[in-house]
């Protein structure tokens, strides 16, 4: 029984799927790398992030990965999460949607050409 | 604490949401909470933490499932689309339990906020070996005592027998008199009445002709000891349990994310007591590709302490200066230490504007040496290669009596502080300096 829909897909959903193009990652390193990303402007509050996270798992945009903790580094046991094809594709497809509204303001003069 | 306020916070949100990132949000709290310190951040982290609480909760609450399915995607042409559908509404009790929940949480949180500063390492031991260093600069420069100009002679020719016999160039020494002379004689101190205001003319002065900071003349109101207070009895037994329950001010020996290994030093202890405390420490980070040594803390300490820490990071004997020992044989590091793979690893240094003496000591031979990259503030400033004379009982001067061969300047550290490479806030020089570890092992 649908109440609303977020469409596009939520920022902090889509930081996440960026945050995951590169490599692996945990929950809190998810959390830094969002806000490396954002210079500082995103701060993913655990809720926020495990309640996207969720979202992203059930949509099989995002999987679990196994990977265990190495007790002789004194690593904690972490989830990691990977970034599956689709997911990829969504980030594409949501990037790409946003540089459909960037070339839009260039039109409109709202940006210049060389801001970004 | 903190956590266990925040695990009681997360009782907030549904079961299963708990269920299934309870210990998850946990494990992010406390990673937070571990690498954001002090007063700036730990508010920040709180404020987060609440605004979080506030957004996500309500949607916890509203969301029992979304259940998009691919045909889903597929109907709205790869638009990224996420339906939430109305769930159970958040209990009455849940929302009480939340309310007096916050309030304990900023209650308590106002309370660190006046100790938030961490402290440097404090002991009984630690204070009696600071009284055996020379002695500092008195706090309190009390207006009294009338000075005559017999007075100020007897100061004056005690300044200059003392320059004479210590300083470490009598040519120099005989020049700084020469001039002090000079200027009793065109009476250029008869205004000068007061104690405190006529030390600071003579350091002056002196400093003027032998462009020594090291050197100073001292007075003091209270009458200063005869000799400098030797340690009170049982106190290195006091140092050793201190110690042992301090874990030899090794607050933390870590393994951070990207296998950097983390340590973070509240002193230079003695080597004589916390020696194999070192090397384990050392041996726990040494299969580590980088390495943090957290001195934002530190108050100093032994000098062989910093040169044995250091001695894991070269693999050949490397010439390690201290501004307060003549150059010896003892001058190199004992290094390669065997066994140590820390020598070819890059090498990080956290500082704040509490980092002091033998925490100086090291940060600034590393980054001399090029051997590691400062990141935080600039450090506190104390060098501290003079001696110190008892003139009378309320005069006396430090001077310099060790001319250790500085490689890579003509001045230390003294009352300048050590430059940070990379200038950022003491609070963010953890993950300053982990940013900079991860970027050099992408470069690899």
């Amino acid at each position: 029984m649908p109440k609303r829909k977020l469409d596009p897909l939520p920022w902090a959903a889509f930081q996440i799927l960026l945050s995951l193009a590169d490599e692996d990652l945990h929950g809190y390193a998810i959390m830094r790398q969002v806000a490396d990303q954002t210079d500082g402007r995103l701060r993913l509050g655990p809720g926020t992030l495990y309640s996207s996270i969720r979202s992203l798992l059930e949509e099989k945009l995002i999987e679990e990965v196994d990977r265990r903790a190495d007790a002789k580094l004194g690593e904690e046991r972490r989830r990691y999460y990977k970034l599956t094809p689709a997911g990829r594709k969504l980030a594409r497809s949501e990037a790409e949607r946003l540089a459909d509204l960037l070339r839009v303001a260039r039109a409109k003069k709202i940006l210049r050409g060389d801001y970004v | 604490m903190s956590e266990k306020i925040y695990a009681c916070l997360l009782r907030l949100y549904p079961d299963r949401f708990r269920k299934a990132f309870g210990e998850a949000a946990l494990q992010l709290f406390r990673d937070r909470s571990r690498h954001e310190r002090g007063l700036f951040s730990t508010l920040r982290l709180w404020f987060d933490l609440l605004a979080d609480l506030a957004v996500s909760v309500p949607l916890e609450y509203r969301c029992v499932q979304q259940t998009l399915i691919g045909a889903n995607r597929q109907r709205f042409e790869g638009q990224p689309s996420f339906r939430v559908l109305e769930g159970e509404s958040p209990r009455l009790e849940a929302l009480a339990f939340g309310v007096v929940l916050s309030l304990v949480a900023a209650f308590t949180l106002s309370l660190p906020v006046g100790h938030a500063e961490p402290r440097g390492f404090h002991s009984n031991a630690m204070s009696a070996l600071a009284a055996l260093e020379v002695p500092q600069q008195p706090s309190e420069r009390p207006q009294v005592g009338k000075l005559d100009a017999a007075e100020r002679q007897r100061i004056v020719r005690a300044v200059i027998a003392n320059l004479k016999q210590y300083y470490i160039d009598p040519d120099v020494a005989q020049k700084i008199a020469d001039s002090l002379l000079a200027n009793e004689k065109a009476g250029k101190f008869d205004a000068l009445t007061d104690g405190a205001a006529f030390a600071d003319r003579l350091t002056t002065q002196i400093r003027d002709v032998s462009q020594d900071r090291h050197m100073i003349v001292e007075y003091s109101k209270a009458p200063l000891p005869d000799r400098p207070p030797g340690p009170p009895p049982g106190a290195l037994e006091r140092y050793r349990k201190a110690m042992e329950q301090e874990n030899c001010t090794f607050e933390k020996v870590q393994v951070l994310e990207h296998n950097i290994g983390y340590l973070k030093l509240n002193s230079f202890p003695d080597p004589s007591v916390c020696g194999p405390t070192a090397t384990a420490a050392m041996a726990s980070v040494n299969h580590a590709d980088a390495i943090i040594f957290d001195l934002r803390d530190n108050r100093g300490g032994y000098p062989d302490m910093v040169a044995l820490i250091a001695a894991y990071l070269f693999d050949h004997p490397e010439y390690w200066y201290n501004p307060r020992e003549n150059t010896t044989e003892q001058s190199w590091t004992r290094s390669p230490v065997p066994g140590s793979l820390l020598a070819d690893k890059p090498v990080f240094v956290l500082t704040s504007a509490r980092t002091f003496s033998g925490a100086e000591h090291f940060s600034y031979d590393l980054k001399m040496l090029k051997r590691a990259t400062l990141v935080g503030e600039t450090t506190r400033g104390a060098a501290h290669a003079g001696r110190f004379h008892r003139i009378d009982d309320h005069f006396g001067m430090g001077i310099t009596e060790v001319r250790a061969i500085n490689p890579f300047s003509k001045t230390d550290w003294e009352g300048t502080g050590v430059e940070p490479d990379v200038k950022v806030k003491a609070v963010d020089a953890l993950i300053t300096a982990e940013k900079l570890a991860e970027r050099k092992f992408r470069k690899k």
